[in-house]
Parts: C-alpha cells; sequence; structure tokens
C-alpha cells in the first residue's frame, strides 16, 4: 500500500493523465458509436420480425434467425471473426472500426429483442384499430405503437449498453488503444499493475455507474401504466 | 489479393475443439456455483444482515456491476502477486468470474427474496405449518419458480464469458482456437467455427435449462 502511494505522484503525471483521458474518451466514442449503430441496425431488425409489418415470412426468419446468431457468440470470439472477416474481404479497416462493428453486431442482435418485446407490449387490439382507421403497418408503427413502447425499449436498451462499455475492455486484445489496453501499456512501462488497473476500474466505474443510475431511474420514471 | 477459404486444413481439430467446448462448460459450472453461493450469502445480508455488512455488500455489488471482468481478472493476475498472493491463470480467471458473477446472482437473488408475500407465510402458519414444512413447501417452491429463468440465463451468459479465460492463456474453447490459429494460420476458418461452437453449446444449454424448467417449475416462458 505504501509502495502505491509512493508511485502515485509519478504515475498521475501530465502525460500520464491525457494519455488516460484519450484512452477514456475512446472507449467512451467506441461505446457510443457501437451502440448507436447498433441501436439502429436492431430497430430495423425488430421490424423486420413484426408480422404486422413484414408479410413476407423468409425476412422474418433472417431476423430471427440473425438474432440468435449473434447474441450467442462471445464478444471475444465475435471480434476475432470481424477482424479477420475484414481482412478476408479485403477492406483496409482501421482497428477502431472492427471495434466498433463488433460492438454494433452484439448491440444489434440485443437490442432487437428488447425492441421486439416494447413492441409487443403493446396490446394487439391497437394494431387492429390502425388497421380500421385505414393505417399501413409502418404509419401504425410511427403514430400508435412506438410512443407507447419507447417506455419498454429505453430502460433495458440503457443496461444494456453499460454491458457492452464493459465489453469494449476485450477491444484491447486487437491494440485498439482504449483505457485497457492503454493501463497495459503503462504497466509495460513500469508502473505496479495494481496501479494501472485500479486506476481503470475507477474510470470504468465513472463511465458505467452514472449510465446505470440513469437507467434506473428512467425504469421508475418511465413505468407503464398498467391499463392497455 | 484473394483469400481462399479453406475449411478442410481446420477439420482435423473439431475434436480437440469439443474438448475445449468441455472444458468452458465446467468452467461455466463451477464459477456459477461459488457465485451462486456468494449471492445467497450476499442477497440474505442485504435483507437480514446489520447495517455495516449491508453497506459492504452493496459496494461489492455496485462495483462489480460497473467494471469490465476482464479488468477484474487483470487486476487479480497481475496486481496481486505485489502483496503476495500469486495465483495460476486457471484461478484467477476462476475466481474473477465467481467474484463478477456473485455480484450479478446477489441482485437476482435479492429480488427472489422479495418476491415472498408475507400473507403467503402467514397463511401456511394459519395451516398449522412449522417452520421447516413453511420453508420446505411455501417459500421455496415460489423462489424457484421465479428465480430459475434469471439463474438459467446468467449461466448462458457465463458460458459465454468463459472465452475471457483464452487471454490469459487457459486452454478452453477459445484458447484452443488460439493454438489451432498459431499451428494452421487458417484464422478466420477456426474463429467462424468456434463461433458455431459457442452458438450450439448456449443452444443446447437453453433447451436443456428449458425443459428443467418446464419440467420441475412449470415455467411457460423461454430460457434465454
Amino acid at each position: 500500500m505504501a509502495s502505491l502511494i509512493e508511485e502515485a505522484p509519478r504515475f498521475f503525471s501530465y502525460y500520464n493523465l491525457i494519455f488516460l483521458g484519450q484512452a477514456f474518451a475512446f472507449t467512451a466514442l467506441l461505446s457510443l458509436v457501437g451502440c448507436g449503430l447498433g441501436f439502429l441496425i436492431g430497430f430495423v431488425l425488430a421490424v423486420l420480425r413484426n408480422d404486422r409489418i413484414v408479410g413476407f415470412a423468409p425476412l422474418r426468419w433472417f431476423a430471427t434467425i440473425y438474432v440468435e446468431i449473434f447474441r450467442r457468440i462471445p464478444f471475444l470470439v465475435k471480434l476475432m471473426v470481424v477482424f479477420f472477416g475484414f481482412q478476408l474481404a479485403g477492406f483496409d479497416a482501421s482497428m477502431f472500426a472492427v471495434a466498433a462493428t463488433t460492438v454494433a453486431l452484439s448491440a444489434s442482435a440485443f437490442s432487437a429483442e428488447n425492441i421486439r418485446a416494447g413492441l409487443e407490449s403493446v396490446h394487439k387490439n391497437q394494431w387492429d384499430a390502425a388497421e380500421t382507421m385505414n393505417m399501413g403497418g409502418l404509419t401504425a408503427l410511427r403514430r400508435v405503437i412506438l410512443p407507447q413502447s419507447w417506455a419498454i425499449i429505453i430502460p433495458p436498451s440503457m443496461t444494456y449498453s453499460v454491458g457492452l462499455v464493459k465489453s469494449t475492455s476485450i477491444a484491447s486484445q486487437i491494440g485498439v488503444l482504449e483505457l485497457t489496453y492503454a493501463a497495459k501499456i503503462l504497466n509495460q512501462k513500469g508502473f505496479s499493475a495494481a496501479i494501472c488497473f485500479g486506476t481503470i476500474l475507477i474510470l470504468y466505474f465513472l463511465l458505467c455507474y452514472p449510465m446505470n443510475l440513469f437507467a434506473s431511474h428512467l425504469e421508475r420514471r418511465l413505468a407503464p401504466s398498467r391499463h392497455r | 489479393m484473394s483469400y481462399t477459404l479453406q475449411y478442410g486444413q481446420v477439420t482435423p481439430y473439431l475434436g480437440y475443439l469439443a474438448g475445449g467446448a468441455w472444458l468452458a462448460l465446467q468452467l461455466a459450472a463451477i464459477a456459477f456455483v461459488i457465485g451462486w453461493a456468494i449471492g445467497l450469502v450476499c442477497a440474505s445480508v442485504l435483507e437480514y444482515g446489520p447495517r455495516p455488512l449491508r453497506w459492504l455488500v452493496k459496494a461489492y455489488v455496485i462495483f462489480f456491476l460497473n467494471t469490465p471482468l476482464l479488468v477484474q481478472i487483470f487486476f487479480l493476475y497481475f496486481a496481486l502477486p505485489d502483496w503476495g498472493i500469486v495465483l495460476g491463470s486457471y484461478q484467477a480467471v476462476l475466481l474473477g468470474m465467481a467474484i463478477n458473477a456473485g455480484a450479478y446472482l446477489t441482485e437476482i437473488q435479492r429480488a427472489g427474496f422479495r418476491s415472498i408475500r408475507k400473507a403467503e407465510v402467514e397463511a401456511a402458519e394459519t395451516l398449522g405449518f412449522s417452520r421447516l414444512q413453511i420453508i420446505r413447501y411455501v417459500v421455496l417452491p415460489h423462489i424457484a419458480k421465479v428465480l430459475f429463468p434469471p439463474l438459467s440465463n446468467q449461466y448462458i451468459i457465463l458460458t459465454m464469458t468463459t472465452s475471457i479465460a483464452a487471454i490469459f492463456g487457459v486452454e478452453e474453447l477459445t484458447g484452443r482456437t488460439y493454438n489451432i490459429n498459431a499451428q494452421t494460420f487458417r484464422s478466420f476458418e477456426i474463429f467462424s467455427i468456434a463461433a458455431l461452437y459457442y452458438i450450439a453449446l448456449t443452444l443446447v444449454a437453453s433447451a436443456a435449462l428449458y425443459a428443467v424448467g418446464r419440467y420441475f417449475f412449470r415455467i411457460k416462458g423461454r430460457v434465454f
């Protein structure tokens, strides 16, 4: 413990702080881009899976199979498949693109499930009523169903995003300079593992805890009304 | 520059990978059992324990839910030796996974405890049940039914999490994939096969847990 205190001034030097700050921003950016893209793809998938909007069954099967496949592959393996997949396809993708794609793939599968659950939480009669008013599937979705299902969709999506922020630490395996990789570099420069990994544990906590708090706040705020 | 997929070169290793899958299941099972025990103790403390202990458990749960498992294991593996605690890679991974799962399972099991209504216990008392009988016939069946889906969900997630062990050189499914990759250099082929193994593994586990839940606890919903 004493050695940690001795080491602290040297560790928290100006340049190390900038280095860690950049890594922190990179982790946040990676999560944001990945989750944002993933949410959009997940939304499309959830719509494709909905038999009120898409009449063509094979499209629904495709969406279901996509979701079942991508949420059952561990992040690390997915990362490697995407990494070598880009190589195979001949793209000269940056490490950030590889990591963001992996995050987006994970996020899309889980958001698709969340959004599907949200859409299904609205009673079937509402679809029928919208149809009676001569609304098409997409109009009904936008005007009737979605406004009622956001409350069900948002809180679990937030919670799941926190899980993805934590998963981005695995992207250090391919050399993306996010927090975990930054800690490894500092560790190799001779700082003790305790101070390197301890510091980024706290930084991760500072990123994730407010998100989790916000998610549970939303969950309480948006608690769905009982009548439907 | 084009790349020709050659799955033929990796097929001899399928059995070796299956052994890794078995190891992954074992790792997940051991971590789950330890985590479950930690969760049970912590959930009981949160519900019935004295205040300072409750704060301690709360801090543990909040901290471990909001930091990445990988970094937690890095800490256990690289930082603890400074204080004289040297863990092998397998032990470090197992310990990290168990402590991490413990935090999740605390939350889940506390929700299970909360789901028992006082009226149920009182009704059982009115019927002349003894304390043990109440636990055996009223509390446990209720908790089991409420807890089974999230617990099995957690087990499946844990099975996928075991892939992190490969980073520390444990030769489970992903670790063995790394080995084969180093020998054959058919990277995409072997990693996509590993992905298929994980899909198969979790599908089988989901189906088995669904059957168990359906048969023993009459749970209709799907598991994971």
